[in-house]
Parts: C-alpha cells; structure tokens; sequence
C-alpha cells in the first residue's frame, strides 16, 4: 500500500534485523563478563532464583524459536507454544516409558520438527499471512486435543515426570543441576541459531524478508525457506518443552494454552525481534512481567500486558535489544546535523 | 433425518457467526490491508456493551443497536489512533499491534465485568418449531436470517451506493484516491467501523449460546480465519459459503463421528482447510492474487 | 491571468533532495511541459502540486497558497492529477473509475451527461464499461485516467509521463485525445513528458528540467529550435 500521509514511514517492522555489522569488542567483553556470572551464579544464589533463571533459560530458548520464524524470516506465528508443549508432552511420555534419556531428547526436537513441517507445507503456500491466521489454531486444537488423547498425555490431569534430579557425582543440588542443564542446552541451541543466521541461511531469510519476488528473482524459494524455517522454529520449540520438564517436571493442556502463545509473541517483541539478545531479554519477560503485573492488579494484568505490547509497537519497535542501536544511530545523526548545510525540506 | 435437520440448522446460524466475523477480517483486510487478529475481541467488548446497555434498562433490541452505534465509532478510533500508524509499513508488525490490542480488549472486559461467564439473553425465543420431523431451534434460524439480511445490506452498499464505492476505491488503490479527493482517513475509518459494527451483531447474537466471557470469540475468530483462507480473501462470497461450510460440517463431524466428538470439532475445519490448502493453494475461491511489485 | 506558479520550490526524500529550485506558471488555459531527463525531477514536481509531497518554497493555485496542502483538499480546488502509471482502480469497472473521478460533485444528471460525453469522445472505453479496469490495455487504461481526471471538471489538469509504456501509435492516439479535450473544454494543463515531440503537439510552452532545477523555459517554438533540446530530447 503506498503513502498518502506525509510522515515518513517510521514503522521499523517488527521483524527487521538491527543493523547488522561486525559485533564491536565492547559487547565481546560484556557477553564473556554474562557468561562467568552465568556460570558462577547458581553456586551463590538460593533456590528460588536458581529456578527463576533456569526458567528464563527455558523461555528464552523458546522465544528463540519464534524468532526464527517471525523475526528472521517474517512471519507471524501464533502457535510456537504448541511446540513447547508437543516437547514436553513427548519428554514426560519417553521418561514415563523409561526410554533412555536421549532418546526422549531427541524425539522431543524431532516431533514437533515434524509437526511444525506439516503445518508449514500447507500454509506457506499461501503467502501473506497465512502462517499467522493457520498457526492460531496450533494451540487451540492442541488444547482439547492433548485432554482426549489422555493414555499418552494424562489428559487434563498431565503428567508428571521427574529426571532432572543431580547425580550423585556432580555434587550439586537439584536445582543447580537443572540450571546448569538448561544453561548447556540453552547455549548451544544459541550458538547454533546464531551461526545459521549469521551465514548463507541468515542471508536467505532476509531477502525473503524483505522482497519476495526480489528472493524469487534470486532463485530463492520463499516457500522453501519459509517451510524451513518454520520447520527450525518447531523444533527449537521442542527443544525449550524438553528443558521445560527438566525445570517443570510436570505439564498439562494448559501448558499449551493460546495466551501463552500471545505472552510469547509479546516477549519476542519487546525483548527484540530477530536478535539473540532480544530473545534472551525475551525470556526475562515472559517469566517475570506476567507475575509482576499479577500480583499489582490481578484484574488488570492482561490490560497491562496489552499496553505494553502497543507501546513498545509505538515506540520501541525493534525490543529492548534495539536500544543500543537507537543510541547510537541518534548520537550519529546529531553530529552529522551540526556538519551538513540545511535543508530545505520539512 | 431429524437430528441431521437440527444440525445442519444450527450449523448454519454458527456459520452465520462465522461468517459476520470473516467478512469484518475481509473488511478490514481490503480497506487497509491489515489482518485485524482483535476483531473477535472487539465483538466481544460489543456484546458486553450490549450487556451493560440492557442492564441499564434498554429493551434488548435497542441494546444491541446502541452497541452497534458505539463500537462503529470505537472501530473508527481505533483505526484513526492505533492502527493507522502501522498501515503503510511492514503487514507482520500491523498483525502484532492487532494482537496487542486484542490482550488489551481483554483485559478491559475482564476488569470491568470480571472472567466470569456472565448471561445476555437472546433475542430470540428459547423454543423450536417442528420442520420435517426436525426441532429447529427459533434461535438458529433467528441468528442465521439477522446475519444473512445484514450481510446481504452491506453487500447492496458496497455495490450501489457513493459510499460503498468510495470504500471499495480506497481499498483499491488508496493513493488514486485521494488524487479524486476522497477522504481517504475518514474512508478508512468507516471501514473499520463497519467491520466492529459486524462483529459487533454476531456477538449479540453468539453470546446467548457461549455465555459473555472475555474470550469468548476467540475459538470463533479461529474458525473465521479457516473461512477467509478458504474462501480467499478476495471473496465475500466465497467468506460465507465458507463459514456456512465449516459450521454444518464441524456439527456433522461431532455427531456422527464419534471419536471427533464435541471438543475436538475445532479441528475439522483445519483438517479441511490443510486437505484444500495442499491441493488448491489460494483457497477455494481465490484468485491467485497478481502482486504489484 | 496566472492560474498556477510555482516558486522556488524544493523537496526532498529524507536526507536526498530531490528538487533543489523549481520554478514554473501555467497560464488560465494554457498548455505547459516539463521536460527533462529520468531523475530531473519531473514526477516529484507534479506530487509537490498535488500535496503527495512536502515542499518548501511557494505553490499558488488561482491566487490561493497551496504548499502545505494535502491531495484531497487540492483536489477540491480544482487540480486534477493522472499520476505516473495512470492509478486507475484495477477492480473497478470503467464506469465506476469514472464515477469515481467525479467523486466531489454534487451534480448527478451532469455527472452522467459527461460520462456519455467521454464515452462518445473514447469509443473503447465505451465498449468496455462494464469491464474491470485491469482488462483493459495500457493505451486504454492512459484513457481511463483521463477521463477520470476530467470528469472531476478541474481546471487545471495534471498529467505525468502519459506516454510512458505506450506503442508509439497508441501514445499519438492518446495525445489527440487529450488535445480535443483541450480545445473543447478550454481546461488548463501540466504535462510531463520524456518525449518532447509528444509534448510539443499540446504545449505552448515548456519549462526543462535537470537535476531538480528549472534550467529553461520559453514557447514550443523557441524551445523546438534550441540546440541543446533538438540533440537531448528531440534526435537530433
């Protein structure tokens, strides 16, 4: 749709990458400085924030996941907690069974992978957004779903299933030995999302991002990438339901219930869209605010959350991780204002 | 023959719901190119107003229309102060300010009138009437004739008169337009209060059947959604047929399919929609769309 | 008398300016040109008159000050303009494209004698009103703008690049249907032009173009003499 207006389009989509250019040393510095905190962190703190921090791990992973899939490639998918939830379910399940553990890991990514390939064969084809108005339905068909399917789920009791207790040879406690679980998977399901959207695959998306009759022109196909990448989202959503049960130990159809899926797309946007720390920030959100906001007004958390979603659309669309970028872009054109003549133009 | 009678009706008045709800999505969608994920919340906040109004004492006809009044200019607020800002710029981010605004509709009716399930009456009598052997339910077929006559008056002023083709203009290419002179911002905000005033008769109309709670539409904007993707977003008609499909069908399936039963006759549309979807990818009616570049 | 001036206008896209001095007047009646090579500065001239741009400097429509106004309150007053690639309303049928030109007229029974006057003037669009705009073919479509923009009863038409796309024999077929509008409605009119033989049939006169700067200007005749027109813009 062209403009008609006279303001210039400020709307950075919510799906854009922060400009990307080599990461300057400052911020290598601050990540290793985060990482020996990271590390060393449980070993100090108490149980309950040892548990809070893992639970952000979990979160953030998923937020990841949804990253993937809107913030990289573009599109908007209501549904990534239904692949948590297809991870946890299929986690309990496996230990239930008493399969051996990594194979229940392992069922838990390529499941809901294939679930979500499923899915994405279908609505990709379709353009537009489709893959929003199909993926809406994820959780609301999973809900009733995973209640009638009670032999492997539990039904609406769930199920719980504990395996993430310490061994007896890492001499940590229980919850030190979840952290440190989550922090592991979490790291290199990081550190892989990061490589691939960093290399070849990264650069795809953004083409068909940005234009996709540019990325056919290209010889991209945006459904295939499309089908990819929703297919990557899925599992790394199963990834974060697996290391949902290791901090959890217990899910349940409401584990997949559709607001969860909203609190998700709300963590993604005000952490950052398409950027690792934004998903990271993303995780802090979703296990902290929603509680918050409860227990100022109970009445009024879902108001609260609303707002805050449209504010940060309005103001901050590119997420808290997008500040520094903001900071520096405006220091930029401040100094460059002083030099150039003026213009003419309003 | 009976029963199959009784839910081919009912199917159709929830269809019809379906249906109103769609052809708002359509609405929005063609005058500014968003997917307005909220319009099943805005119906909501309509049938609470509903709610609210015949509390105070209007009869329940005068109720509802007073509704449709307000939430024509909430619709209209709505597009000229929250969404107008997302409009020429990337269609995801519009979808997510939508959904942003859906948590808040939300939250408001859950603050003023609370998550319980509250009861708004219907318009209709609770009785049936015998139809070939079949009960057919006064409220079914009620729901379905109010829709079917509204959509069919929207459909007369898209199509003869000055306003509807200032609307169908606008949709069609916005910055033309205004070289016409059309109100291109008023335009867009009539659209958008048409849609909310839409929405906002089938949640009077719903509400009866599903109980008046904060989400109370949001399981009927799913099945919206499958209606607009099958029956192509270009397609009023197709919308409809749609809808009305999906709800007779949904019903069948829940009867006569024992294992889909009652709670998982969400899934039939989808199961549809993904059969269709695999073999006709611009939905059932759609044309593939021509991409200006 | 002076129906439309430009002075010293500007614009600019964000940090590119675009038009750094245009200056430029249409005479009530009269039939004006800007030439000029592709990025000169052409189309942006013609949206700073219709209000799709912002601009510094000075617009004055029939006496009145128009810089800061938006399309539809230009509209109004009496300009009409057929922007680059002719903005027809592709899922609209020819008859209602045209109605929708006459959008801000209160006349119906006028209204509908001037959409018989056009279809008599333009046969095809004739056979083809009940068609949807997009079936019709480019030289058709340049016709359908038009006559659009006429049956707003502007005074002042503004056309860009009308030619742009067209066979060499349609575009011709264009101009003269664009100069019997003329003659017969007396309307005034800004044509933007790549081609200047094409703009050289309807013109009296011409303002060129380059880099966003009004260089030149002068009569048909005299700008059809000048060297450097004859070897830019006419062939030699």
């Amino acid at each position: 749709m062209s403009q008609t207006s006279f303001s210039p389009d400020l709307t950075a989509a919510v799906t854009t990458v922060p400009f990307q250019r080599r990461t300057p040393w400052w911020v290598w510095a601050i990540g290793a400085a985060v990482v020996l905190l990271l590390v060393v962190a449980p070993l100090v703190m108490d149980i309950p924030t040892n548990q809070m921090l893992a639970r952000v791990g979990v979160f953030a992973v998923a937020v990841l996941g949804l990253n993937v899939i809107m913030g990289y490639t573009g599109q908007v998918s209501l549904g990534q907690i239904f692949f948590l939830g297809f991870g946890a379910y299929v986690t309990a399940y496996g230990v239930q069974q008493e399969w051996p553990i990594l194979l229940t890991f392992v069922l838990a990514i390529v499941l809901p992978g294939v679930a979500g390939l499923i899915v994405a064969f279908a609505a990709a084809r379709l353009g537009g957004l489709a893959i929003a108005m199909v993926t809406i339905a994820l959780p609301i068909i999973g809900v009733p779903l995973a209640k009638r399917l009670s032999d492997l789920t539990g039904g609406s009791q769930g199920i719980s299933a504990r395996f993430s207790d310490a061994p007896e040879w890492s001499g940590l406690a229980d919850d030190q030995w979840q952290y440190y679980l989550v922090l592991l998977i979490a790291a290199i399901t990081f550190v892989l999302v990061y490589n691939l959207t960093r290399g070849k695959f990264g650069r795809a998306l953004a083409i068909v991002r940005e234009n996709e009759n540019v990325a056919k022109a290209m010889g991209i196909s945006p459904y295939r990438y499309k089908v990819m990448a929703f297919t990557i989202a899925a599992m790394i959503g199963g990834v974060s339901g697996f290391l949902y049960m290791v901090v959890v130990q217990y899910t349940s159809p409401e584990t997949l219930a559709f607001h969860h899926s909203i609190n998700l797309l709300a963590s993604m946007v005000v952490g950052g869209a398409g950027s690792i720390a934004g998903s990271i920030l993303g995780g802090f959100y979703y296990v902290f605010v929603p509680n918050l906001t409860n227990e100022i007004a109970p009445t009024l958390t879902a108001l609260i959350q609303g707002i805050i979603l449209l504010v940060v659309l309005f103001v901050l669309p590119g997420g808290l991780a997008s500040i520094p970028h903001r900071i520096r872009r405006m220091l930029r054109s401040r100094r460059a204002d002083t030099d150039s003549s003026p213009s003419h133009s309003k | 023959m009976g029963e199959f009678i009784q839910l081919v009706v009912d199917g159709l008045a929830m269809g019809s719901v379906y249906a109103a709800l769609g052809l708002a999505i359509v609405l929005v969608n063609q005058s500014t190119g968003l997917i307005n994920f909220a319009q099943g919340g805005m119906a909501v906040l309509s049938a609470y107003l509903t709610y609210a109004f015949a509390g105070m004492g209007l009869p329940l006809i005068l109720a509802i229309v007073a509704s449709v009044i307000v939430s024509f200019a909430l619709g209209a607020l709505i597009e000229r102060f929250v969404m107008r800002r997302f409009e020429g710029g990337d269609p995801d981010t519009a979808v997510v300010a939508t959904v942003g605004m859906l948590t808040l509709i939300t939250g408001v009716c859950g603050w003023i009138w609370s998550y319980n399930n509250l009861h708004l009456a219907s318009l209709f009598p609770a009785a049936s009437f015998g139809l070939l052997g079949a009960a057919v339910s006064w409220r079914s077929l009620g729901t379905f004739l109010v829709i079917l006559v509204i959509m069919l008056g929207l459909q007369a002023l898209f199509r003869y008169t000055k306003l509807g083709l200032a609307l169908r203009a606008v949709a069609d290419n916005p910055a033309s337009s205004a070289l016409s002179g059309l109100p291109v911002g008023r335009l867009l905000m009539v659209g958008w209060g048409l849609a909310a005033g839409l929405g906002a008769v089938a949640g009077a109309l719903v509400a009866p059947r599903l109980t008046l709670t904060p989400g109370m539409m949001d399981t009927v904007l799913v099945y919206a959604l499958a209606a607009v993707i099958l029956g192509g977003m270009m397609s009023p008609l197709g919308v409809v047929v749609a809808a009305w499909a999906i709800g007779v069908l949904e019903n069948l399936a829940a009867v006569y399919v024992p294992w889909i039963g009652h709670d998982l006759k969400i899934a039939v549309p989808f199961v549809l929609l993904f059969i269709v979807l695999l073999l006709r990818p611009q939905g059932l009616f759609g044309r593939k769309t021509v991409v200006r570049v | 008398m002076t129906l439309l001036e430009l002075e010293d206008v500007t614009a600019a896209y964000g940090r590119v300016q675009v038009l750094e001095s245009v200056s430029l007047s249409v005479p009530d009646g009269g039939a004006v040109g800007i030439l000029g090579a592709n990025g000169a500065g052409k189309t942006t001239t013609l949206r700073a008159i219709s209000g799709t741009v912002r601009v510094g400097g000075r617009i004055t429509f029939d006496g009145k000050d128009i810089t800061r106004l938006g399309p539809e309150k230009v509209a109004a007053l009496g300009i009409a303009h057929v922007p680059e690639g002719r903005g027809t309303l592709p899922n609209l049928t020819v008859r209602e494209n045209l109605m929708v030109g006459a959008y801000l007229r209160r006349d119906a029974a006028q209204v509908r004698a001037d959409i018989d006057y056009l279809l008599e003037l333009f046969p095809n669009l004739k056979e083809r009103i009940g068609s949807n705009a997009s079936a019709l073919s480019g030289g058709e479509q340049q016709m359908l703008a038009v006559s659009r923009a006429f049956m707003a009863k502007p005074r002042l038409l503004v056309l860009d690049e009308p030619s742009l796309g067209l066979a060499p024999s349609t575009a011709k077929n264009v101009y003269d249907a664009i100069q019997r509008l003329r003659i017969e409605s007396g309307i005034a009119m800004l044509v933007v032009e790549q081609n200047a033989n094409l703009a050289f049939r309807i013109v009296d006169s011409a303002v060129v173009l380059e880099t966003g700067r009004s260089v030149l200007s002068g009569s048909s005749e005299e700008l059809r003499g000048r060297d450097e027109i004859r070897k830019a813009y006419l062939g030699g």
